[in-house]
């Protein structure tokens, strides 16, 4: 096996900059959905962080929030050469490079190290999370002495426990097998195993190799984790290369029915893929009991939360390419209702309010407050107040019924979904003197305006779900009445609640302006301060930093889209003025101060037809993670930004619209690019499209 | 293994003296000799160093006079590579009413210093000194990191606490690998800013070990060298740490030479 030659699928990283590691280590994670590793270098370094999640598995201390929880890092080696420790820095690293080959799922690693005696050792690595069984994690160790004969030791070393059991009370078990193998692939004589180290006799010129094998399983899949870890990794280990190879067969597959392919912009193509590639290895379609995190399993940033990320960036990605993905996404939410049952409760409301935050059960996880490194503490409000979740919740579920006609999920959980975050809206909407109802004391998208009345998101998004609840009731009806029956007595659900959700998104306050075709973006925007942005450019730094808080908050500077979002979610309710009226009035007026900005304006400027300003935006939403300037990864790849990106070249260059009977297009290619296709699958069919020739089917869902 | 040396330049001025009390402190954190170097144009008179040194004498035990004569940036260089300092401690002989950067000798020391240079304004006249709070001015950079490693191991020795001040401010992020700067996206300050902190942190620990060092990290944001100096004055920093490339070419040099000339308290330079 070798690493993908083709640049446009690879990530590569020439030598060594120790300040870059962190940032290295979340880009070249390796998983599959159920288990994340970070990069991390095998032997260590002064700034490794090594790391391995498995998803859904938290730990919470008393007093904090829960953090997904860190098992034993099962990826360190240490090996010496005639007792000499092998290590970067120490002697002369003649080459070493990493790969991160997205196209077979593995983390390659490829070095020439000369030791202070002269001896030349040549090492490959290759590191995966198997996509084909997803409770193995492989690791294979080539090493050649060039130029010497003499003793190797290495230790394939599991620092943590093999076995572990969080503060919640999961089990986790790894398991390690691992086998030794000369030139010519027999298991070698000259080994001695004592506490999982491997000593051999190198002949000069010959490549020995170090397979190892680790199966992971907790309790929260099966009674008896350790046993079940141990069988599988013993068997595993027998056949390396069949695990290898289902392990390629699976991203193959993968890639069938998920690359992007660009010809003319070998940056955008390996953004893309970048983005689809961590996309994969954060989803996994078996479980329904987890979500992906702000980070995916990346990084231990955001503590492993899901926020809307999920349903509004990452989602149409799944729906489109993999939905049997996306729907273990949607029954996450449908698995943690009752959690949103309880929190609009709480607060004296009826139906389903989401956490802002969530881990393992969907219970409001969001920090109360952050002590920011200047010193002051700041109040989050996010957790009560950015309502709109529930909304993006239920857009999820419309967006996957609409795409696959999944009638078994629509009936059994998406229309309880879409039913219970209606019945909150009604609630959470107050009839006032106007005649108008109002929702009041929000966030919006736009984090930098708290506390704020009639977000025009919050509120869009709240009418088009109290519609679409209303006419999901009535589809259950019509075509599955006996079922409907049982819903609505489950639910209580009164015969005339979708006429009062009608009536209250009807007369829903929506600060459309008729005259100028624009959304206010809340009570009062229009009134604040006007600061010109232009001055602030370029900067390293979000404007709220620049500026401080509270002239921010006094000011029309926006944190990303937010009328704009709500133009790019209810494309086809917005008639062509009013969404380029609005772009062009806030466009200007945002900052970006969320990475999940640039690539919405990117998505919505090139449906405008502005595809200069669209594929600059595309190229900063690209940057985020990729470019070496600011450390931005450091902590974990920003996972929503990426199924932002992937939207903006499938929805906005590519112009898949999929708002009608069948799937049309219109080409908005920026300049560079001369093509763009995607395949999708749509209501039970294959499709293709290539831009700018058109839409094609190529068959039916398998 | 010998004894670190601390090289103190006079050349028989008032102003000179105001290194003294800095030297003197620094010397006894770092267990180090007292070197200093009285360089004239001429012969001095007999007895002449030690009348110029005149009250500061009885304070400074332990102490080693090199009279010497020629010009003075030469010779102290001479001497510098002579005895291999740890660090060269000597006044601006400038101030910010002046105008000027340093003094001609100064500068000289500075740009060819085989160790790193505290330069301390005349001001201070030779008034008591100690060295409580460190200020190390960090871009993000990995070779501003090059004052980490002398600042902690001084706050180490010293028992003082290291303050490390990252200024963000308009304009493109640096664009050496493996920097790290304010996060650009602040997606959830909830989140990021524990993350940003805690790298920072991480990196710096990274680069000299922080053991038991008492560290705290400021974020801040306008004018550099404006910001730096505001701090140091509201946090009553002793001494500022700056890594210097070696260069006085614009942009960064900017902030070198702003707070170089206007820091109240004495500046060590570092070569990056």
């Amino acid at each position: 096996m070798a690493p993908t030659v083709d640049p446009g699928w690879i990530i590569v990283e020439e030598g060594f900059t120790l300040t870059r590691e962190h940032e290295l280590e979340s880009l070249f994670t390796i998983g599959n959905g159920y288990a994340g590793s970070r990069g991390s270098l095998e032997e260590g370094s002064e700034l490794s962080a090594p790391a391995t999640f498995v998803a859904g598995v938290y730990a919470s201390e008393p007093g904090s929030v829960p953090c997904i929880a860190l098992v034993a890092d099962w990826t360190r080696l240490s090996a010496t050469i005639e007792g000499n420790p092998l290590r970067l820095g120490q002697g002369d690293d003649l080459e070493h490079r990493r790969i991160l080959d997205m196209r077979q799922g593995i983390l390659w690693r490829e070095w020439r190290h000369q030791d202070g005696a002269g001896r030349i050792t040549r090492m490959r690595t290759l590191r995966l999370a198997s996509l084909a069984d997803r409770h193995l994690l492989v690791q294979c160790v080539t090493i050649t002495p060039e130029n010497y004969s003499g003793s190797l030791s290495i230790n394939g070393i599991l620092t943590g426990p093999v076995a572990q059991v969080t503060i919640n009370g999961i089990t986790i078990a790894m398991e390690v097998a691992s086998r030794v193998m000369d030139h010519a692939g027999h298991r070698t004589r000259a080994i001695e195993l004592i506490d999982g180290r491997h000593n051999v006799e190198l002949t000069m010129g010959k490549t020995y190799r170090l397979d190892r094998i680790v199966a992971l399983h907790t309790s929260r899949d099966t009674t008896e984790p350790h046993d079940k870890a141990r069988g599988h990794a013993e068997r595993a280990i027998e056949d390396m290369a069949g695990v290898i190879g289902e392990h390629c067969d699976a991203w193959r597959a993968r890639w069938k029915t998920s690359d992007v392919p660009v010809d003319g912009d070998p940056a955008a193509q390996r953004a893309l893929r970048f983005a689809v590639y961590h996309l994969v290895t954060a989803a996994n379609p078996l479980d329904d009991r987890v979500s992906i995190g702000a980070r995916g399993l990346t990084g231990t940033a955001y503590k492993g939360h899901i926020f809307w990320d999920t349903d509004i960036f990452m989602l149409p990605f799944f729906i489109l390419t993999y939905p049997e993905a996306a729907r273990a996404l949607l029954m996450y939410r449908y698995h943690t209702l009752a959690a949103a049952r309880a929190k609009a409760a709480r607060l004296g409301h009826r139906g389903a309010f989401y956490a802002w935050e969530s881990a393992e059960n969907g219970e409001e996880v969001t920090p109360p407050f952050v002590i920011a490194p200047d010193g002051e503490v700041i109040r989050i409000f996010t957790g009560e107040q950015e309502q709109h979740i529930s909304a993006d919740v239920a857009f999820g579920v419309w967006k996957y019924w609409e795409a696959t006609a999944d009638e078994h999920f629509l009936v059994e959980a998406g229309a309880e979904i879409l039913i219970e975050t209606a019945r909150f809206w009604a609630s959470r909407a107050a009839h006032e003197e106007d005649g108008r109802y109002h929702i009041r004391g929000v966030i919006g998208p736009d984090e930098y305006h708290e506390t704020v009345d009639d977000n025009a998101y919050t509120n869009g998004l709240a009418q088009w779900n109290l519609e679409v609840a209303a006419q999901v009731v009535r589809l259950l009806t019509e075509r599955w009445p006996t079922e409907c029956r049982a819903l609505s007595r489950r639910l209580a659900l009164e015969p005339d609640e979708p006429r009062r959700w009608l009536r209250v998104a009807r007369d829903l306050y929506t600060g459309f302006d008729e005259q100028t075709g624009l959304f206010e973006q809340f009570q009062g925007y229009f009134e604040l301060e006007e600061i010109d942005l232009a001055p602030f450019t370029p900067r390293n730094a979000p404007m709220d930093v620049l500026l401080g808080r509270e002239r921010i908050q006094r000011s029309k500077i926006i944190k990303q889209p937010d009328v704009v979002m709500l133009v790019h979610l209810l494309w086809e309710r917005m008639p062509p003025e009013v969404r380029r009226v609005n772009f062009s009035y806030y466009e200007p007026r945002c900052g970006h101060g969320s990475s999940l900005s640039p690539a919405i304006h990117a998505l919505v400027a090139a449906r405008l037809g502005d595809t200069a300003l669209a594929e600059r935006y595309f190229r900063q939403a690209a940057e985020i993670d990729l470019a070496d300037n600011m450390g931005n990864a450091a902590a974990g790849i920003h996972i929503g930004s990426l199924g932002g990106l992937w939207q903006a070249a499938v929805f906005g260059f590519g112009g898949l619209s999929l708002s009608g009977e069948k799937p049309e297009h219109n080409s908005n290619l920026p300049r560079s690019w001369h093509s763009v296709s995607v395949r999708f699958y749509w209501r039970g069919r294959r499709y293709e499209l290539v831009v700018p020739e058109g839409i094609k089917e190529i068959g039916h869902n398998p | 293994m010998s004894q670190p040396v601390v090289l103190v330049p006079l050349d028989g001025s008032e102003q000179a003296l105001s290194a003294l009390p800095v030297a003197k402190v620094l010397s006894e954190i770092e267990s180090a000799a007292l070197h200093i170097v009285y360089v004239g144009e001429h012969e001095p008179a007999v007895d002449e160093p030690g009348v110029r040194l005149g009250r500061e004498v009885p304070v400074l035990e332990g102490y080693t006079i090199d009279a010497r004569v020629g010009a003075p940036a030469a010779v102290i260089l001479q001497v510098a590579a002579e005895i291999k300092p740890r660090l060269i401690t000597m006044c601006k002989h400038s101030s910010p009413e002046d105008g000027k950067l340093l003094g001609r000798t100064a500068m000289k020391v500075l740009q060819n210093a085989p160790c790193p240079v505290v330069l301390v304004p005349p001001e201070r006249a030779a008034t008591p000194w100690r060295l409580h709070h460190i200020l190390v001015p960090h871009d993000g950079t990995p070779s501003t990191s090059a004052a980490l490693p002398p600042a902690a191991d001084l706050a180490q020795r010293g028992r003082a606490e290291l303050l490390v001040a990252h200024i963000t401010n308009i304009g493109a992020a640096p664009a050496e690998s493996g920097s790290f700067t304010t996060p650009f996206y602040v997606d959830q300050p909830q989140h990021e800013w524990p993350a940003w902190t805690s790298e920072f942190v991480r990196r710096l620990a990274c680069v000299c070990p922080l053991g038991h060092l008492h560290v705290r990290l400021f974020l801040a944001h306008g004018n550099p060298a404006a910001e730096v100096l505001r701090l140091s004055k509201r946090q009553s920093t002793d001494l500022i740490v700056l890594a210097w490339r070696g260069t006085w070419e614009a942009p960064r040099a900017a902030v070198f030479k702003g707070i170089l000339r206007e820091a109240q308290c004495p500046t060590m330079v570092v070569r990056a």
